[in-house]
This record gives structure tokens, C-alpha cells and sequence, in this order.
């Protein structure tokens, strides 16, 4: 009696279940698979027992485990799907087949008859009647596959295909959770005159989806925010939204438009992710603080709440979402001013939609919900009363962004790295605040430099090699801007030829600038009257 | 990040250069707006003409290249001319800096 037909069927199996069962849950997809096709070899007798399952695009067949033909894997032998060949034929007719002779006209990977396998046996590895890959058996003797051997390496097939099933969405789910983990935000930028916060929940219906939010500056002093949702949950959703998130920056960086940026994106959508598709808010605000530009792909309207006022969605066009769908139609961007102490609240659709609530009803909600203030405490007090304790099907990315209300005596401090690329995140800072306190253009100009100019001394010669760093703070009245520049460094004067104008134009330019020296630094005084030159 | 570009505008008159500064200088990227200049510029020119009128920023840093630039084109003989129209930031920082002793500031 041949050595495959040894035991039972059903003694056969429970060798196949042990190895499926929680003992073994901890272990890698690789080594689950390895463990099991040893078994399923040993119980066929056969020489090797394979795994190929399907790639990422879904097109080709790649080997990922095998016993007795490790050299498969380690070579990342691959197949298409749509071949005419031994695995091929079996992904397309999702049918067992015996194959008795091994070659080039039979199979398509060479390390088969390489290997001197005579006889093959496979079946398609198929979970909840999705198609997951190809087990097959070969023998270099000359035993020969029979249709008991058939009806064994289905069922063990079955119990192949779930496990994997459940391996892969357990780890789609992880490495989708931790793509959203690393691509949102932790800390959002600091810009003074805004306060910001941001939450990010996962829905509990199917692990992440691809909701993102994303807020940077610009050189130029402008500020983009970003909310979007891939349409589509898991890994698959999470990984293009990171593209999505990485070609949104790009396209901000090279226009000041809002509909230029998102129709690139779109144009970008369609032709690298044919069948995406993603709802996105993308708004850019004027160093001044005082205006936003906005354009909307699909996406919800932002809610805006003005101080000690009612919250209101203004009027703005939605234009289609970026994808797959229509041809493609002009964007459009709407400017919305943004008073001090307005809070604008973007989020995704996971905050207002419900199973049992019409969507109006959740936005009015939400509209209700809505007050102006600072920011964290805002979005907290939106997430307990949009969600509570109820279970969310989807993903929630809140964004929370507030101009702070106007100061009796406005102040700005700064603190920066004595680093040449300090200093244009310094004057963007201070074209947000000057024009807030009064200054005209020729105001603004004048004190770029005499204020650059501090800087770029405390750069170039406050500190050694181990760098340092120094603190801008100004306070405005109505009529002057007056405050410090100070490090803790010791003082250098200036070296090499064509040096030295930089101090000479702060005294030019100022109602009057001091610098002191002592032990702990360098102070530089300045003060300048507004509306003046 | 600090971003100026240099662009050299018409070569109508096979023996001067109109270059286009725009962006802003200082300390970070004064040293590769001043090599982007100097490159632009061939050692048979009689004039040359730097126009600043879109620089949004610029101090000392940028003044220093000027300056060099004056320096090393009065050596080689050739005209240099900065045009910064009246009002812009460019402009202010060179009257200050008595610029006009070494070019000619254009309108």
C-alpha cells in the first residue's frame, strides 16, 4: 500500500487543523506556511509541497513558502496569472490539475524541471470565494497523483487558504495602522497668531481607511491645510494616501492656487491611481492670517465659528471629488476672510455620517456643536459630542485651526536656531503679525531687515561650530514696534571685506537700535515708529 | 528655505546681459545667488543691467554680492547698471547703502 494513502482522510486533516490553530497564531505568514506545507508533503509523499500567492497588482503569482524547493523563494519566483501554464491554468479555471510531464511547454517557472519534478498536483488557494494563490505537490520518483490525493489537497487547500486569509488582514490592518501613524502629523507647525489641534480616530467596522490631514508652510509665508479621505478602507487606501499627502505638498510648493493644486492632483490621481478616488478640502492661508483660499474636491465644507457667535458651513462650491469618475472640469477657489478669533474646523465624512442619521442632520449638529476657543479643548469637546461612546464605522480626522483673538498690547516671541534657514521662517512670522498691529508695507520692509539683520549677526557670530539659539520678541502700540533680539553667545565682530553694512543699516532704518555685550549674550534694542517713512 | 532665481533675460545686443533677480536674499542664499550671477555672466560684455524689481527681500547678504559684483565688473571694464524702482524693498536698501557710488540705480 503506497505511503499516501496511510491513515485515514480524516486522520489526515486533523494533522492539517493542528497546525492551523491557535498554537501557532503568533507565527509569520512564511513560517505558518512552511509549517503546514511540510505536513501536507509528509502526508502525500511527495517532494515538494508550494505556495505561490498573488501579488500586490494582482497579476502575477509569486512563490512564498515551499517545502523541499526553498530556492523558489529565495529567488522571488514569479508567474503571471493569465498564463496558459501548469499555475496559470489553474488561476484562471480555479480547478485542480495533474500534470505528468514537467517542462518548458508545461509549467513556467524553469526550477520545476530543474528541480527534476516528473508529476505535479495543484489546487487554487480560495477564501470567501476570493482567489488567493496556487498549493501544489511534486514528486522526481515515479509516483503518480490520483484523484483521492486531489480530494485531500482541496481540503487542505481550504484550511491553507483561511489561514492565510486571516494572516493577511491581520497585517494589512497593522501596517495600515502604522502608515497612519506615521503620516499624520504628531506635532503640527507652529505659527504665531494660530492655535491648532488635530485628532485622528480609527473606525472599528474594518481596521483604517485612508483619511489624512496634513498642514505645512510654505517659503513664501503661506500656510496649507489639507484634509482628505480615500475612498476604500485597509492598507491598500492607507498606502495611496500617503502618495496622495506626498503629491499635495509637491504641487503646493510650485502654486499659490488652490484649484491648480488639487486639479494637478486630480490629473495625478487618474493617471498613477487609475481606480482611486478621494475627497480632499485644500485651503491656503495669506501670511497675514486674514484670509483663507479654499477649494473643495468632494469634500465636506469646513465649519466656521466666529468668536461669541454662532458657528455657520459657508457657501462654497464642492467640485468633484479627484479620480476616477467624470471628464475632468475647472476648479474652482473661494476666498473666505477669517477674523480674529474665528476657528475653522475641517474634518472627514466619519465625523457627521451615521448608519441611522440623515447627513444634514449630522452636519447641523456639528454646526450646533461648534464654538469658537481654544483649540484642543475645541476638538475634544466635538469628539464626546459627535461621537460619545458610540462606535464609529469610519475613520475621523479632525483639524481644528484658530486666529487668536487680538491682544490688547500685541506681543510676538520667537524662538529659532542660530541657522541661515531660520531667518525665513522668521520674516514669515513677521509678515503675519506686522500688518495685525498696524504696519504699513514701508513699516514691513524696514523691519524685515533691521530684525534680519539682528538675526543674521546672531547667526554668523554668536555661536561656535555647536550652534545655538536666540529669541525675538517684539511688543506693539499704536503708534511704534519696539523689542529684542537676544542670544547667549559671545560676541564676534564681523570678518572678510564687504562686512559690517548689515549693523550700519539697522541704524539707518530704526528710531533707535542699542547693542549690548555682556556675559550671558547680546542684546539688541530696536524700536520703530509705524506709518512714519 | 530662502529661494531667489537668477534668470538671464535677452542677449539682443550680442555685447550686454539683462539679468532678472526675483525672491528673496539673505545670509542662506546669498553665496548661490551670487555664484548663479556671476556665471551668467561672460568676460567680453561692455554692459550688464541686474534688475531687482521683484526681490521681496534683501539685506546686507545681498547688498555684499552687489557690491562684489561692482567690484569685480569695474575691474573687467564692463557697465554695470541695478535697476530697483522707487518704493520697492530692493531700492531702499541700496540708497541707504550709497550704492549709487559704485552703478548706476535705475528706475
Amino acid at each position: 500500500m503506497p505511503k499516501s494513502h496511510a491513515g485515514s482522510a480524516t486522520d489526515r486533516l486533523e494533522r492539517i487543523d493542528v497546525v492551523t490553530d491557535s498554537a501557532l497564531a503568533h507565527l509569520e505568514i512564511e513560517r505558518l506556511l512552511e509549517e503546514l506545507l511540510d505536513r501536507i508533503r509528509e502526508l502525500l509523499a511527495a517532494d515538494t509541497a508550494t505556495v505561490l500567492l498573488l501579488d500586490s497588482s494582482g497579476q502575477h503569482l509569486v512563490t512564498r513558502a515551499s517545502s523541499g524547493m526553498k530556492e523558489a523563494v529565495r529567488q522571488g519566483a514569479r508567474v503571471r496569472i493569465s498564463g496558459s501554464r501548469f499555475a496559470g491554468r489553474i488561476a484562471t479555471t480555479r480547478e485542480p490539475l495533474i500534470l505528468d510531464r514537467v517542462d518548458e511547454t508545461t509549467v513556467a517557472n524553469p526550477l520545476l524541471w530543474h528541480r527534476g519534478i516528473r508529476s505535479l498536483l495543484g489546487v487554487p488557494l480560495i477564501a470567501n470565494d476570493e482567489f488567493l494563490g496556487v498549493l501544489h505537490v511534486g514528486t522526481v520518483g515515479d509516483r503518480r497523483f490520483t484523484d483521492t490525493d486531489v480530494d485531500f489537497l482541496r481540503v487542505a487547500a481550504d484550511r491553507v487558504a483561511m489561514a492565510t486569509r486571516n494572516r493577511i488582514t491581520d497585517s494589512g490592518r497593522a501596517a495600515a495602522l502604522s502608515l497612519q501613524r506615521t503620516l499624520i502629523p504628531g506635532l503640527l507647525p507652529e505659527v504665531a497668531g494660530l492655535d491648532m489641534a488635530a485628532r485622528y480616530a480609527p473606525g472599528e467596522a474594518g481596521g483604517v481607511s485612508g483619511d489624512w490631514y496634513d498642514v505645512f508652510k510654505l517659503p513664501s509665508g503661506w500656510l496649507c491645510v489639507t484634509v482628505g479621505d480615500v475612498v476604500g478602507r485597509g492598507l491598500d487606501a492607507a498606502t495611496v494616501m500617503t502618495r496622495l499627502r506626498t503629491a499635495v505638498r509637491s504641487y503646493a510648493l510650485d502654486s499659490a492656487d488652490p484649484a491648480e493644486v488639487l486639479t494637478k492632483l486630480d490629473r495625478h490621481v487618474r493617471h498613477f491611481e487609475p481606480q482611486m478616488m478621494a475627497t480632499v478640502s485644500y485651503a491656503m492661508w495669506e501670511p497675514s492670517l486674514c484670509r483663507m483660499h479654499l477649494s473643495l474636491a468632494g469634500h465636506l465644507t469646513p465649519v466656521m465659528a466666529p468668536d461669541n457667535a454662532p458657528a455657520e458651513l459657508p457657501e462654497i462650491p464642492i467640485d468633484p471629488p479627484v479620480g476616477a469618475g467624470l471628464v475632468p472640469r475647472p476648479r474652482r477657489t473661494t476666498a473666505v476672510d477669517v477674523e480674529p478669533g474665528t476657528a475653522v474646523l475641517f474634518y472627514t465624512d466619519g465625523l457627521v455620517e451615521r448608519r441611522n442619521r440623515p447627513l444634514d442632520d449630522g452636519l447641523a449638529l456639528l454646526r450646533d456643536v461648534v464654538r469658537s476657543g481654544p483649540t484642543e479643548a475645541l476638538c475634544s469637546d466635538v469628539m464626546l459630542r459627535m461621537v460619545g461612546t458610540d462606535p464609529t464605522d469610519d475613520d475621523i480626522a479632525l483639524l481644528a485651526i484658530r486666529r487668536e483673538p487680538d491682544a490688547a498690547a500685541p506681543e510676538l516671541t520667537l524662538t529659532l536656531e542660530a541657522v541661515p534657514e531660520s531667518l525665513a521662517d522668521m520674516r514669515a512670522a513677521l509678515r503675519r503679525w506686522l500688518p495685525t498691529v498696524g504696519a504699513t508695507d514701508d513699516d514691513i520692509d524696514d523691519l524685515l531687515v533691521i530684525i534680519g539683520e539682528a538675526g543674521a549677526n546672531v547667526i554668523e557670530h554668536a555661536y561656535g561650530p555647536g550652534g545655538g539659539r536666540f529669541e525675538l520678541r517684539l511688543t506693539a502700540t499704536e503708534a511704534q514696534v519696539e523689542g529684542t533680539v537676544r542670544d547667549q553667545g559671545n560676541w564676534r565682530s564681523a570678518r572678510g571685506t564687504n562686512r559690517g553694512r548689515g549693523t550700519q543699516l539697522m541704524q539707518q532704518l530704526s528710531d533707535e537700535l542699542r547693542i549690548e555685550h555682556d556675559n550671558g549674550g547680546t542684546t539688541v534694542y530696536l524700536r520703530r515708529s509705524l506709518g512714519n517713512r | 528655505m530662502t529661494v531667489a532665481h537668477v534668470a538671464l533675460l535677452t542677449e539682443e545686443e550680442p555685447r550686454s546681459a539683462e539679468l532678472t533677480v526675483t525672491g528673496e536674499i539673505d545670509l542662506s542664499n546669498a553665496d548661490q545667488v551670487r555664484d548663479e550671477l556671476y556665471r551668467s555672466i561672460a568676460n567680453d560684455l561692455m554692459y550688464v543691467s541686474v534688475n531687482l524689481t521683484d526681490v521681496s527681500y534683501m539685506d546686507s547678504s545681498g547688498l555684499r554680492v552687489l557690491f562684489m559684483l561692482a567690484e569685480r565688473l569695474q575691474r573687467l571694464q564692463t557697465e554695470l547698471a541695478v535697476v530697483a524702482p522707487p518704493g520697492t524693498p530692493a531700492r531702499r536698501i541700496l540708497e541707504l547703502a550709497g550704492f549709487d557710488a559704485v552703478a548706476t540705480l535705475r528706475p
